[in-house]
């Protein structure tokens, strides 16, 4: 029985591959470490590197099923369930996901978050200096683009607020994530684009907070100090109970994913700190409609 | 949605009262449950209780059951539309609102709990179907009175309501369970229903595993014998089959038949 909100999975293509590739590669893992069998063996059979393994292993890369297959014989996995469950994993796992037609103006580690935020059941954010990219309106969203892209072209500019529009289907769609954000008042307060742009986007905010599977708590400047020393992150949970959470701390040119027990532990802490520390989703409605009041 | 507290004035807890020293008893029970939401200090206490008492994880499971089938029993056969369920733990996959609002989505949940871990993951994770209502009400059950005054303000108490105690009279002596349950009972119209299950001690690891429990710094929980599970339904009619084992409780074919050292029953007021 998993903790989740959501029992059923999603179909393979709404899914995209990240999940299937993150199980094929537990899987892997585990039937490798079952057998007694080291990094190097498993490489010599399928004529690659040991890296190769741990890069298979960690759901990192594309697999070929004939790798899969032969992994499994040298693993001594025989059962044949078995092997044609992580056969068909393997081939989700090599279905691009919606967003491989924006890859010329997205870099591989934001690639990586789409794909796990779109297979996620519960996504849990903290947000200091921005509204999240799933609740931005096209306007902020334009705005927010245009300060980190300051050279681009206005083709390029457009393309990408595209892509931030295209992510908020998910929200949509006949089996959404739960979506759970906590937002500094830092982030409501700072007009980005400008008054009526912010406006707007408040107004959309408490439009988004009202829907059943979205909840939104603002941290107000009165609670003084709060747990999140450390900026922005995100903690995605999914559904498989064999899937760990999944941090997401994004940077200026990379960004971080950390799936260790003792990491998401301590994240998962302070997310809880944050969510009891900021304001109750009814309390914030209430803050945020009394800040459009008084704009 | 409403968020209110039976205890203080303000809606928002002041402090966080998280403390990840000590195991947690929702947390740990989440670990049992092959949770998500569990620290390093509750899956070593979860472990070593699994140690002395195997069961544990079952019986997790069982009890989950037993909520699943008496929640569907209340608003289907019993065609309540309003349950008080106090001591609601964190999410897991079926939810008291989820079961009732599957079969009657008009039905009106209020949960109360005075966890504020708990609270913050009922306001975001178990929310309403559109047609009915979930509440969130931060209050102690040691403090009846106070629940069952704010919970007038969000039910119907012209009609019967459906209270359901699963798992939680257990962190309770028999000189302070007894008396709240009355209490809890008496506030009720009739034709109310009450629910409950506990752990019993009628199995020597279980009873070893809860002491080593109890001593860890956590909540402590005390197991019952089946007798005095029996005096929480005193003055009810007892629904079929009375105060049993759980999987003995209207099984389902499918129904996990190893465990019986959880008891618990259904009762309605006449």
């Amino acid at each position: 029985m998993s903790t989740d909100q959501r029992d059923g999975g999603r179909a393979g293509e709404a899914l995209g591959p990240t999940v299937p590739r993150l199980l094929v590669g537990i899987q892997l893992h585990r039937f490798r470490e079952a057998a007694r069998i080291t990094p190097e063996q498993a490489a010599y059979e399928i004529r690659a590197s040991r890296s190769k393994i741990s890069r298979m292993e960690n759901g990192l890369v594309r697999f070929k099923e004939r790798d899969v297959t032969d992994l499994l014989t040298l693993y001594g996995v025989t059962d044949e369930p078995t092997r044609s469950t992580l056969v068909t994993l393997t081939r989700q796992a090599n279905t691009p996901g919606w967003w491989s037609k924006y890859g010329d103006i997205m870099a591989d580690w934001f690639e990586a978050y789409l794909g796990l935020e779109t297979a996620a059941s519960v996504i849990r954010t903290f947000e200091l200096q921005f509204v999240h990219g799933l609740f931005q309106t096209e306007d902020y969203a334009r705005a927010v683009t245009m300060l980190g892209h300051t050279s681009a072209p206005a083709d390029e500019i457009e393309r990408r607020v595209s892509l931030r529009l295209k992510r908020q289907d998910l929200l949509n769609g006949p089996d959404p994530p739960q979506v759970w954000s906590v937002i500094d008042e830092g982030a409501l307060r700072r007009p980005v684009g400008g008054a009526a742009v912010m406006r707007a986007q408040l107004d959309h905010l408490v439009e988004m907070a009202g829907l059943r599977h979205v909840t939104i708590q603002v941290m107000p400047f009165s609670r003084g100090g709060h747990a999140a020393a450390g900026g922005s992150f995100t903690v995605l949970r999914f559904s498989e109970p064999e899937v760990p959470d999944v941090v997401y701390i994004e940077q200026l040119t990379s960004a971080l994913y950390l799936d260790k027990h003792e990491d998401v532990d301590h994240y998962l802490e302070v997310m809880n700190h944050l969510s009891t520390e900021a304001l109750t989703p009814a309390s914030s409605a209430r803050f945020v409609a009394e800040m459009i009041r008084a704009t | 949605m409403t968020d209110v507290s039976a205890s203080q004035g303000a809606p928002d807890p002041a402090g966080t009262g998280i403390d990840t020293t000590v195991p947690h008893s929702a947390r740990i029970w989440n670990y049992w449950l092959g949770g998500k939401d569990n620290y390093a200090v509750d899956r070593e206490a979860g472990d070593q209780y699994k140690e002395i008492f195997p069961g544990i994880a079952v019986v997790a499971r069982t009890s989950r059951g037993f909520l699943t089938r008496a929640v569907r029993y209340l608003a289907g056969e019993a065609g309540i539309r309003q349950f008080l369920d106090i001591g609601t733990g964190l999410p897991t996959a079926d939810n008291t609102h989820q079961v009732a609002q599957a079969v009657a989505p008009e039905s009106r949940i209020v949960y109360v709990d005075n966890d504020p871990l708990v609270l913050a993951h009922a306001r975001a994770l178990l929310t309403s179907s559109p047609e009915g209502s979930c509440d969130y009400l931060d209050a102690d059950i040691r403090n009846p009175a106070a629940i069952l005054d704010t919970a007038a303000s969000l039910l119907d108490f012209t009609r019967p309501i459906a209270l359901m105690l699963m798992g939680i009279m257990g962190h309770f002596t028999d000189d302070e369970a007894y008396p709240i349950v009355s209490a809890l009972q008496a506030g009720l119209p009739s034709g109310s229903y009450f629910a409950l299950y506990d752990g019993a001690d009628t199995n020597e690891a279980f009873n070893q595993a809860q002491e080593g429990y109890n001593a860890s710094g956590a909540v402590p929980y005390y197991l019952r014998s089946p007798e005095r599970f029996r005096r929480f339904f005193e003055g009810l009619e007892l629904v079929e089959p009375g105060v049993v084992p759980l999987v003995q409780w209207r099984p389902d074919p499918g129904t996990e038949q190893a465990e019986i050292y959880s008891y618990g029953g259904m009762g309605r007021k006449p």
